[in-house]
């Protein structure tokens, strides 16, 4: 593949305590594209996308070695402030988690604390318009003051997705962002993936074939702790180079 | 028979039934080679015997309990001559009563030689209506037992009976509860309105002067009385306030801290210790109060100018604050450790630090609960009497001043029965209508209290 890289992983294990979750993990991720990353589950999926925006410091038996490159930073280097990583690094997490405020403040929340808006009037339109990205806005505009946790499971993802968005991060992690959902709204999810794909590079967590196949251009295999495989999506489930790429994707194991 | 020989036979009796019980529906299920067997578990059926066993004893055992000192006492009026009832001005009450405390083994020389016989007397009518009662008894459980052994049967549904019984049982002692908090709230009632048939409610509830000195005997100098609460109120929410000054900063840090900052090392160090501070007898608060902190807030105090008094708002409602520093803080560490961690997740993954994210979700998230741990908290102080006894004093002056010595609804309960008093006095009364202003002050504290952390339960799920 021809794109530019975002994130590079360089000999990546992780540790939790004296348990080793991932090995070696060796992975290119190019930018402003949909990246999946699929495998059984308790394969080190979630450890690895977390990662990326070092939400393991907050585990303290976490340990990790090796290098994780994003636009030629070691973000694990001294310099890097994790606060600020994660304004780069935004994540959605597997069950929507708005916070127990209004509609309009889960999604200021990120520019308050950053000081993304100058003004109420900017904070408005910041917040409108990464509702609108979302594609949240036009079914809650009458009751945005109301509180995130009235809103349905799907809108709540999309809640989560406009947070993360309002910060503008240049990554966004998704860790399994349907799995909570029906399938009309993780439908709909796709498609704001596809729309967001445009502008953010973006790490999805997922364990459903199907919509790796959906959404993504590259695939990664993860199977116990090791990256099997990585490559083109349509590659990946046409013709896998490796046995336990093809055994997963056709049942064998899962 | 003696009790214990009672108590192991009537076990041995329990046990037997039990067995016994559980033995026959074995016995009548195996008879069945084919078709319904017994419509419950054998052991149902031992059960269900055991427990009327134990339920039909408990019951003669409490009617015994209460009506043996009637019939003893008429027992022993039949057997006392006329003669010495008269000596006693003609009601026997009295003569039972010494009768009753003489020592047969130790009798004191020159005593009353027909009192000596009816001691005696009564010992044996003591001990042989004891075991006439025991046996009786056991004559009615073994009734019972065998009666509800013969009563297994295949039409006899023992899993429902049994479960029916222990439902009642269950709603027995809930009901013996209430009756028992209800009982407390009528007496208290009652003593109170006799004191208000003394003492008008609003010069009560309103005024401003409180000495409750009344005269003991009559024509004695002393004042009327006055029972004006208000300086006691005022009193009371002083050393609250106080308490809650020290209590509700240094608890709800401590909380922020051992819940979201302590490693789980430190957090299993400090946990206990301040468990072990909540469980300190407060009477060990009060006399810290007393003897240590209102020497040393007098010296201190006194170097900047000020005086302040040896027995001061401030030395109790600070010990007194410091008391329930764990209180606050265990209730708090629970409801901000309740704060689900996917908030917590989601706000470092927004970039926010970790102080603010304690400060923009935790604390907003917690915080109906730790309003909730705050009421609990007061209701906690307001109640609190012995710190106060030993530091606060029993002056009630009317100040806002922290420096004085002021005095607490508690406290006042307190000194106003103890001592010598009338029963019916209107200062010993007062203590009454103290008391139920407490009750429905600290009530209404926790039921406010517990609507606001239930509320704040439900949230999250
Ligand atoms: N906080 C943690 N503490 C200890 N072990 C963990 C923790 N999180 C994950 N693990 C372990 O790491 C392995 C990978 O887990 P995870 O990354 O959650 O897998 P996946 O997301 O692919 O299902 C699992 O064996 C899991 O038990
Ligand atoms: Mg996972």
């Amino acid at each position: 593949m021809a794109e530019k890289i975002k994130i590079s992983t360089k000999k990546v294990n992780v540790f939790y305590g004296d348990k080793k979750a991932l090995e070696n993990i060796n992975l290119e991720i190019p930018e402003k594209k949909v990246t999946s990353l699929i495998g059984p589950s308790g394969c080190g999926k979630s450890t690895f996308i977390r990662c990326l925006n070092r939400m393991n410091d907050t585990i303290d038996i976490c340990r990790i070695e090796g290098k994780i490159i994003i636009d030629n930073e070691d973000i694990y280097s001294k310099e890097i402030d994790p606060v600020l990583l994660r304004a780069k690094v935004g994540m959605v997490f597997q069950k929507p988690n708005p916070f127990p405020k209004s509609i309009f403040e889960n999604v200021a929340y990120g520019p308050r604390i950053h000081g993304l808006a100058k003004s109420d009037d900017e904070l408005d339109e910041l917040v409108t318009q990464s509702l609108v990205k979302a594609g949240l806005f036009q079914e809650i505009k009458d009751r945005i003051h109301e509180p995130g946790t009235s809103l349905s499971g799907g809108q709540q993802q999309r809640l989560c997705i406009a947070r993360t968005i309002a910060i503008s991060p240049q990554i966004i992690l998704m860790d399994e962002p349907c799995s909570a959902l029906d399938p009309i709204a993780t439908a709909v999810i796709e498609e704001l993936i596809d729309e967001l794909a445009k502008n953010f590079t973006i790490v999805i967590v997922t364990h459903s074939m199907q919509q790796a196949a959906r959404v993504s251009q590259q695939t990664a295999f993860f199977h116990m702790g090791n990256l099997i495989e990585v490559g083109r999506t349509d590659q990946i489930f046409s013709t896998p180079s490796q046995k336990k790429t093809q055994d997963y994707i056709t049942g064998k194991i899962g | 028979m003696g009790f214990w020989s009672f108590f192991f036979i009537i076990v041995f009796l329990g046990l037997t039934t039990q067995w016994y019980g559980t033995n026959k529906a074995l016995k009548l299920n195996s008879n069945i080679k084919e078709g319904p067997k017994l419509p419950s578990l054998p052991s149902y059926y031992g059960t269900n015997a055991f427990l009327w066993l134990v339920i039909s004893v408990l019951l003669f055992l409490i009617v015994w309990v209460f009506s043996k000192p009637h019939i003893l006492d008429y027992i022993l009026i039949q057997n006392i001559p006329k003669a010495l009832i008269d000596e006693f001005g003609g009601t026997p009450n009295m003569l039972i009563d010494i009768i009753k405390a003489t020592d047969i083994s130790n009798i004191f020389p020159g005593t009353n030689p027909i009192i000596i016989e009816n001691a005696l007397y009564y010992n044996k009518i003591d001990k042989l209506s004891d075991s006439i009662a025991y046996s009786i008894i056991l004559f009615v459980g073994l009734t019972v037992s065998i009666f509800s052994i013969n009563k297994i049967s295949f039409l006899f549904k023992a899993r429902q009976a049994v479960e029916k019984t222990n439902i009642n049982l269950l709603i027995l002692c809930s009901t013996i509860a209430i009756i028992a908090t209800i009982g407390i709230i009528l007496s208290l009632i009652f003593e109170a309105l006799r004191f208000f048939e003394k003492v008008n409610f609003f010069d009560f509830l309103f005024g401003f002067n409180w000495s409750p000195q009344t005269a003991i005997r009559e024509g004695q100098v002393a004042s009327d009385g006055a029972f004006g609460a208000i300086p006691i109120f005022s009193g009371t929410l002083l050393i609250t306030f106080v308490a809650m000054f020290v209590a509700i900063p240094i608890g709800l840090f401590s909380a922020i801290y051992l819940a979201e900052y302590a490693k789980p090392s430190v957090r299993s160090t400090f946990k206990p210790i301040l468990e072990i501070l909540a469980g300190v007898p407060t009477v060990v608060y009060g006399f810290f109060a007393a003897i240590t902190v209102g020497p040393f807030l007098k010296n201190f105090v006194g170097e900047f100018g000020f005086t302040i008094a040896s027995e001061s708002a401030l030395a109790a409602g600070g010990v007194m604050g410091i008391m329930i520093i764990p209180f606050i803080s265990s209730l708090s560490d629970d409801v901000i450790r309740a704060v689900p961690q996917n908030l917590r997740d989601g706000s470092y993954a927004m970039g926010a630090t970790k102080s603010e994210t304690v400060k923009k979700i935790i604390l907003p998230a917690a915080l109906p609960g730790i309003m909730g741990a705050v009421l609990l908290a007061i209701s906690r102080a307001i109640g609190e009497t012995m710190i106060v006894v030993m530091a606060a004093g029993i002056a009630a002056n009317l100040t806002l001043n922290p420096f004085e010595s002021v005095t607490t609804v508690t406290v006042q309960i307190v000194t106003l029965l103890v001592g010598d008093q009338e029963f019916d006095s209107a200062k010993t009364l007062a203590a009454f209508a103290l008391g139920i202003t407490l009750f429905f002050a600290t009530l209404f504290l926790n039921i406010i209290a517990l609507r606001i952390v239930q509320k704040y339960r439900e949230k999250y799920d």
